[in-house]
């Protein structure tokens, strides 16, 4: 029988560390095969979140189930779901082939099978031939490949990763990135993802939750939540955020009309009704020049440059619009005249200026 | 919901039942025995205790005793352990090591070896005969016994402060004393104004420990004849334990008194501790090297004190391999044949190989309670585990004499005639009352292990399957391996030379081990006491073994082992 159960769901998770409330009323479903991101600041929870999900930590209240299953009560040996742990905690007394070959021998499983288990998962991730040294003469990278191979040889249902990349530099990071994207991709174990940096979950993410203080602040697909941010923590947390205040003062059902120091503007509403002061978030690449004569174009305002910097492919502009600040991102092409002090005009799509309910 | 730390309270129950059986009600029994009789409550003894003119006496000597050795260790091993904290010169290896070579035998052998050489017909005052500086011979010991005694437990002692001393200096953050000399003091007011005070609760810690440790020694006086001691008298009242409560009151002094002293070192080494390490080191400590004239009276001076404080070896040692000693300066002739007596007479052979037996099983249990005490405490923080380790302490401040002397007067009346009897078989009684005296030790060892190892090595394991036995068996044991097994040597090699446990409980010839056998043959058949000295070696090479290779094991942190706080 063909399960319908989702392969992980959280229901109303509280914890809390003696006054502090880790996690407050967590909520969410994974489905089966899913790379799903836990995202946040550090001291959101997240981890603890994990840590529940893996049997480390006991939830105060609240439901746990594996395809449907309740799982409170399991011991974290009896949990099933091998985690890569963010200082990669590999047993430094044993090889490479016995860190792998771990939860292979706690499941009393025979040589022969081990030995081709082992082989054909060291292929898998790059390590071929390295199974009698020990983690200390590894690398960086492939220490991580070693965690990874660690849990994949399982063959689990779900892997947890607690921000598996935050000890690598930068261009190992975008390798190994790319390597987790291609095991989850070959492999369809469903992936539950920790991390606090917004670059890799938008990456890899196919769906995420993005945490504050112990709740869940969003959730929803990477796309959805960057350019359609349900509120502004999420916003600024995932990327660069403009705000402009206003009111909503009419609308057409898809739009709202707000009234801004900066004029009337049309923005897409985020449970913004009429009469709501609101502020818009409005990402800097889509704020864009546009000729004076050009009166179509909606969101229009004046503003003057007051600093450039170029970054390579991309120029970061701040502009000065009466007593508002705005960053602009535009792509670096040759022959752009952009230069401090100059005033002209500009302009925001209505679909990218978002306009959100005041808190 | 299972429950999947069950085994966290069978363990805990196990090593409450043992600490309790062994430990906790011994002590509890003669606790009331000393303010008991017939009719309930009294404080008569105790009384007697203070108001007679012989009792008072043995108090004193053993008080003015232990303030002799505390004051002489201090004044040996300040220096020494500012020369080897601060300053670096070549050799500091091998004489930071031959330092602690006077551990390696209790000064009760020792003073077999000393006795001969000071005796009337002994070899210092043949010496001084011939050179023509007396004229008769001189029973040196015989006059001075105290300063004797004095003599030998601070030669024996003063690595045990060296090592806190060391530890307590290294500790201190180099940038406090670089700030006080910033800001004008000379290195001697630096000296006395920021370095003593941030070491203070290191040194008391040391202090304090040779202090109970020189005020309980029975070993040192009882061979030198000396019966107005404390611990001395207590060991005469053993005979004699059920019918007369006198015995009790001593003990209870005894306790009291180092209880008071362990408490009070405990004290202030807390309130102070974190003064010395705020943090982390503000910068790396660098030992100035040292000139010419200076190494040379460093080498000259501590090879004069390391040979000092070998001499009671030496002593032992020639004294083992001598033909003839009496009234020569040198033996007349050199024989191995003592150390072949030694391995082959009935006595020595069955001391040896119940010293072996009952050190290993002492090890053994050593190792079970005190990684389960630490496991208790470190990883699973079980309700009541910090007090199963202040529990599994207590015996740094108690007197092995007290425990001993607890068994003899508790288990032979409840359980004649059974292990419990020492009078019946005492192997039980020794292995435990060894376990029990080194379980510190042990505790620490693996507690500082365990605090090492990252808990995620473990949750790891746990998360990729591996049930909490498991766990331990294959991830933290291995990790903690070297820790253990240097708490085990070190029980080991202190179980294997014990003495005050040794020649209370052991009554029977075929039961002796090591200590009671020396003890036993020194005023034996002939040529006892050179077969006594010949075994001592044994021992003391096995020992120094065992010392050398917890100490490559530990490095620095043996000094940790040796502490109150």
């Amino acid at each position: 029988m063909e399960q319908k159960a989702p392969a992980i769901e959280i229901q109303n998770v509280v914890k809390r560390f003696g006054a502090v409330t880790a996690l407050d009323g967590v909520s969410f479903e994974v489905a089966r095969g899913e790379l799903f991101f836990l995202l946040g600041p550090s001291g959101c929870g997240k981890t603890t979140l994990l840590r529940i999900l893996a049997g480390l930590e006991k939830p105060d209240t609240g439901n746990l189930l594996f395809n449907g299953r309740d799982v409170a009560g399991l011991a974290p040996h009896e949990r099933g779901a091998p985690m890569v742990f963010q200082n990669y905690a590999l047993w430094p007394h044993l090889t490479v082939g016995e860190n792998i070959a771990f939860g292979l021998v706690e499941r009393r499983m025979l040589r022969s099978e081990i030995t081709q288990r082992l082989e054909s998962v060291m292929d898998r991730v790059g390590l071929k031939g390295m199974a009698d040294r020990l983690p200390g003469q590894l690398s960086g990278g492939q220490q991580q490949r070693v965690v990874l191979a660690r849990a994949l040889v399982l063959n689990p249902q779900v892997i947890l990763l607690d921000e598996p990349l935050s000890n690598l530099d930068a261009k190992l990071r975008a390798e190994m990135r790319e390597e987790i994207e291609r095991l989850h991709a070959t492999t369809r174990i469903t992936f539950i993802y920790v991390t606090h940096d917004q670059v890799e979950a938008l990456t890899l993410a196919d769906r995420m939750i993005v945490m504050n203080q112990g709740r869940v602040a969003a959730m929803g697909r990477p796309a959805d939540l960057y350019h359609r941010p349900p509120n502004l923590f999420c916003a600024e947390f995932l990327g660069e955020a403009n705000i402009l205040e206003g009111r909503v003062v009419g609308g057409d059902g898809e739009r709202v009309w707000v009234e801004t120091a900066l004029g009337a503007w049309h923005a897409l509403p985020r449970g913004a009704r009429v009469g709501d002061r609101v502020r818009m978030v409005i990402r800097p690449e889509n704020i864009g020049p546009v000729s004076e004569h050009e009166t179509s174009a909606p969101n229009r305002f004046e503003a003057t440059i007051r600093r450039v910097r170029m970054n390579g492919a991309t120029l970061t502009l701040l502009l000065e619009a009466g007593e508002h600040e705005f960053r602009a991102t535009l792509l670096n092409r040759p022959g752009l005249e952009l230069v401090p002090g100059l005033r002209r005009t500009w302009t925001v799509d209505p679909s990218a200026a978002i306009a959100l309910p005041w808190e | 919901m299972r429950d999947w730390r069950w085994n966290s309270w069978v363990w805990m129950s196990l090593i409450i039942l043992f600490l309790g059986v062994f430990l906790v009600w011994p002590l509890a029994h003669v606790f009331i025995r000393s303010c008991t009789d017939e009719h309930g409550f009294t404080l008569v003894y105790l009384r007697a205790l203070i108001s007679d003119p012989a009792q008072l006496r043995a108090i004193g000597n053993s008080l003015m005793i232990a303030a002799w050795v505390t004051a002489g260790c201090f004044v040996v091993a300040l220096p020494l352990a500012w020369l080897f904290a601060r300053r670096s010169f070549p050799g500091k290896t091998l004489l930071a090591g031959l330092l602690l070579t006077p551990m390696i035998l209790p000064p009760f052998v020792g003073a077999v070896g000393i006795k001969m050489m000071f005796a009337r017909s002994g070899a210092l005052s043949t010496l001084l005969m011939n050179l023509g500086w007396v004229t008769g011979p001189v029973d040196w010991l015989g006059r001075f016994p105290l300063a004797g005694i004095v003599a030998l437990e601070v030669l024996h002692l003063f690595p045990i402060l060296y090592l806190n001393l060391v530890a307590a200096l290294a500790n201190i953050d180099p940038g406090l004393e670089e700030a006080a000399a910033n800001l004008g003091a000379s290195p001697a007011r630096v000296f006395g104004r920021v370095t003593i005070p941030l070491a203070m609760p290191g040194i008391f810690a040391g202090l304090i420990l040779v202090f109970i440790w020189s005020f309980t020694e029975l070993g040192t006086p009882l061979v030198f004849g000396m019966r107005q001691i404390l611990p001395v008298m207590i060991y005469d009242g053993v005979a004699n334990i059920g019918t007369n409560p006198m015995g009790y009151a001593q003990v209870v002094l005894l306790l009291v008194l180092s209880g008071f002293g362990f408490w009070m070192g405990k004290r202030i080494s807390r309130g102070r501790r974190s003064v010395a390490t705020l943090g982390r080191m503000s910068v790396g400590r660098v030992e100035r090297p040292l000139s010419w004239p200076a190494l040379l009276m460093v080498w000259g001076g501590v090879g004069l004190l390391v040979t000092i404080a070998i001499l009671p070896h030496l002593s032992v040692i020639l004294l083992a391999v001598g033909r003839r000693w009496f009234l020569t300066v040198l033996p007349e002739g050199y024989t191995l044949d003592f150390f072949h007596r030694a391995l082959t007479f009935e006595l020595t052979r069955t001391a040896l190989v119940n010293s072996l037996v009952l050190s290993v099983c002492a090890s053994l249990l050593d190792v079970l309670l005190g990684f389960g005490i630490a496991w208790l405490c470190v990883r699973r923080r079980v309700i009541g585990a910090d007090l199963l380790d202040a529990l599994a302490m207590i015996p740094l401040a108690v007197p092995g004499i007290v425990i001993a002397f607890g068994y003899m007067g508790l288990f032979p009346r409840l359980f004649p005639h059974t292990l419990m009897d020492p009078r019946f078989n005492p192997m039980l009684l020794l292995a435990a009352g060894y376990a029990i005296r080194r379980l510190p030790f042990m505790v620490r060892a693996a507690h500082a292990g365990l605090e090492q190892v990252n808990r995620s090595y473990e949750e790891a394991a746990a998360n990729l399957g591996a049930t909490p036995f498991r766990v331990v068996w294959r991830i933290t044991l291995p990790l903690i391996a070297a820790n253990l097994l240097a708490g085990v040597i070190l029980c080991f090699s202190f179980a294997m030379l014990e003495v005050s446990d040794s020649l209370i409980l052991a009554q029977t010839e075929s039961y002796y081990p090591i200590t009671k056998a020396i003890y036993a043959l020194m005023d034996g058949l002939e040529n006892g006491v050179n077969v006594a000295a010949a075994l001592g070696v044994w021992a003391m090479a096995l020992l120094a073994a065992g010392l050398l290779w917890a100490t490559a094991l530990l490095g620095k942190k043996i000094g940790q082992m040796f502490r109150v706080g």
